[in-house]
């Protein structure tokens, strides 16, 4: 707010509750830097810290408040708490902070079950994608395959050797997803901070996602190399060499 | 010849046609997801504001129809010019309060509306009958007030505003008689709403001395007019935000910013991955075919039938895949949209992915000339390999 109108401390501004009602001067006694919260800082919104008894006047509400932050004693519950404020009167709900917290957060829960949902269907598509080559990669050394059939080495030798082949790809391939998710997510926090002149990191790569990732690149890249390895040592040599020429 | 030969050529290798074809349907998928997406958070959310035809919102300046809980002062002088205006054919305040009711030993919470019936574009009457113009012992419930109450039309409720917190003892009370039951167009699932006349609201409401309402709906007689009738009643009345739908539609969609450049970035991923597999599939398929495509060119076939043959094998696995990617794509858009319309205070009739022909037939499109545009290089190989080294390299 501070940047966008150009204030600074000392400056005096008139406030209003509503366009109709007399302007009540106030001088900036400091320029804070509000937390970075995700719930609003998607809003743009500008914020001005007031006394409390200062704001209800300015809004010609007195002694009200929308919300009251109750810290309890060590040791007393805050569910046994608010049940006991509830008991108290009818105006008002009581709720254990840590109940706000998991309402507050529910449209995070729902971002994160659709990023989830998304991240399911690149998964299915990569690893289609993965499949394809795999079996392409495989079927490329059917010459080879045949030869060393012939030349007497056995089944399970060949088999072992094309899914090292296919571990040894997947894992470069892990490799540079990893790197790959490192700057796009990099991208994605320098361009939504300055989007919304916020703090906030909007890209986390944690190694559990990394593990997970590189989990599942590995295991699918060995399992489809096996498929296709397989299918290729079960083949008599002579048909595979047939099929090369 | 081409198609005959094409078919072949696919089934040949079975399990990788079908590989790709679903590769290529997942990616059609996501992509006709992510055009729904771009797009049809705005044509629900158009929709759903014009849904009684009313095309401008008058709000408490710098804030957007219920944002905040400040409100327009001066409401009846107001709505007497609104009124007067011949572009306008009806302006509907609404004031919104916090109301309550006994329901047993229970003091139950609701959303009151009050509004004007003459002129009203927040609910469709379900059953019963709607309120009547200068009805002030009338009350119009929804399904949830239902499903939480038990109430039935012909019911008398008390209602009580402006509860002290402490007492619980109601700074107003009146006695309304159920008529209707109603749809509330922009309440969020399972909101318990209920509809008054908008006096008894106001008297109801926060501050019953005072002559406000929350937001003023504005039907103009003709749609070409809008921008200009709004643009007439905030130059006088400066004190007031006027919004037209789609001043609205574009506030919307800066606070939903992050959806449309997550759909740009997911359709363009699955654009690359269909091009991507079409182009690598066929040139490894090409490269190994390379002597069948020399032996067709050594018989007499030109240059460009080697290069539409391939192509047309490219074109038909990106037209199955597609087909079959539209489906894929209609199913899990639905499943995505149940994800996102469980957004918190969402008006209900929001929806996300919005299916439009005209979209899908984009998207279908936009993939299909880039399958085909894929398989423009494995053709340009298999129509340049020079025609004697390849059928000695194949013979060797």
């Amino acid at each position: 707010m501070a940047d966008r109108f150009h204030l600074a401390v000392g400056d005096s501004i008139a406030l209003t509750p509503a366009p109709e009602t007399a302007a009540r001067w106030y001088r900036i006694e400091a320029v804070y830097q509000p937390r970075p919260d995700p719930a609003t800082a998607l809003r743009g919104e500008f914020q001005v810290r007031f006394h409390l008894p200062e704001l209800a006047r300015l809004l010609g509400a007195p002694d009200q408040v929308d919300r009251v932050a109750v810290a309890v004693r060590p040791g007393i519950a805050p569910d046994s708490a608010a049940f006991r404020l509830n008991q108290l009167a009818f105006g008002y709900h009581a709720y254990p902070s840590a109940t706000i917290a998991a309402e507050s957060s529910q449209t995070f829960a729902v971002v994160s079950r659709f990023h989830r949902a998304i991240g399911l269907i690149a998964i299915v598509a990569s690893a289609i994608f993965l499949l394809c080559i795999m079996l392409l990669k495989v079927e490329e050394r059917r010459l080879d395959a045949a030869v060393m059939r012939m030349i007497g080495i056995g089944r399970l030798t060949i088999f072992k050797a094309f899914v090292l082949e296919a571990t040894f790809v997947a894992a470069i391939g892990s490799a540079l997803g990893v790197g790959l998710a490192w700057v796009a997510g990099s991208i994605t926090n320098l361009v939504y901070q300055r989007r919304f002149e916020t703090t906030l990191v909007f890209s986390y790569l944690t190694p559990g996602i990394i593990e997970v990732g590189i989990g599942l690149s590995l295991g699918l890249g060995v399992l489809v190399g096996a498929l296709a390895a397989g299918r290729l040592v079960r083949t008599r040599p002579l048909a595979l060499w047939r099929r090369t020429g | 010849m081409t198609w005959p030969l094409v078919l072949r050529s696919l089934l040949r290798h079975p399990i990788r046609t079908v590989l790709v074809v679903l590769g290529i349907a997942v990616a059609a998928a996501l992509l006709l997801d992510m055009v729904m997406l771009s797009g049809g958070m705005e044509r629900s959310f158009s929709r759903m504001l014009l849904s009684r035809g009313f095309q401008i919102r008058l709000s408490p300046k710098g804030t957007l129809p219920f944002d905040t809980e400040a409100t327009i002062p001066g409401i009846t002088p107001l709505l007497g010019r609104l009124h007067q205006d011949p572009d306008i054919a009806a302006a509907g305040p609404v004031v919104a309060a916090s109301l309550h009711a006994r329901v047993r030993d229970t003091l139950i919470t609701f959303v009151g509306y009050g509004i004007d019936p003459a002129g009203q574009g927040l609910y469709e009457v379900r059953r019963g009958t709607d309120l009547a113009p200068g009805d002030t012992t009338g009350l119009l419930i929804s399904e949830p007030v239902i499903e939480r109450t038990g109430w039935v039309i012909g019911d008398t409720i008390a209602l009580l505003g402006r509860l002290d917190p402490g007492s619980a003892r109601a700074g107003a009370e009146r006695r309304l008689a159920i008529r209707g039951v109603v749809r509330w167009l922009y309440d969020a699932r399972g909101q318990r709403s209920l509809g008054m006349s908008f006096r008894v609201a106001q008297q109801l409401g926060r501050f019953p001395d005072r002559d406000v309402a929350s937001m003023v709906m504005v039907k103009v007689k003709d749609d070409a007019a809008v921008d200009r009738v709004a643009a007439r009643i905030g130059t006088m009345h400066r004190s007031i935000e006027v919004n037209s739908v789609a001043t609205l539609v574009r506030h919307f969609r800066s606070r939903l910013v992050y959806f449309q450049q997550l759909s740009l970035i997911l359709a363009t991923i699955s654009l690359v991955v269909g091009v991507l597999l079409v182009g690598t599939i066929l040139t490894i398929t090409v490269s190994e075919r390379a002597g069948e495509f020399a032996v067709l060119r050594a018989i007499g076939l030109r240059q460009a039938r080697i290069v539409a043959l391939v192509m047309a094998e490219g074109a038909l696995l990106t037209v199955i895949g597609t087909a079959l990617g539209t489906g894929l794509g209609l199913a899990t858009a639905r499943y995505l949209d149940r994800i996102l319309t469980s957004f918190p205070g969402l008006p209900a009739a929001i929806s996300f992915f919005v299916p439009a022909p005209d979209a899908t037939a984009r998207a279908a499109a936009v993939i299909l000339i880039a399958g085909i545009g894929a398989a423009a290089y494995p053709a340009w190989l298999a129509a340049r390999s020079p025609i004697a080294a390849t059928l000695r390299a194949d013979a060797e």
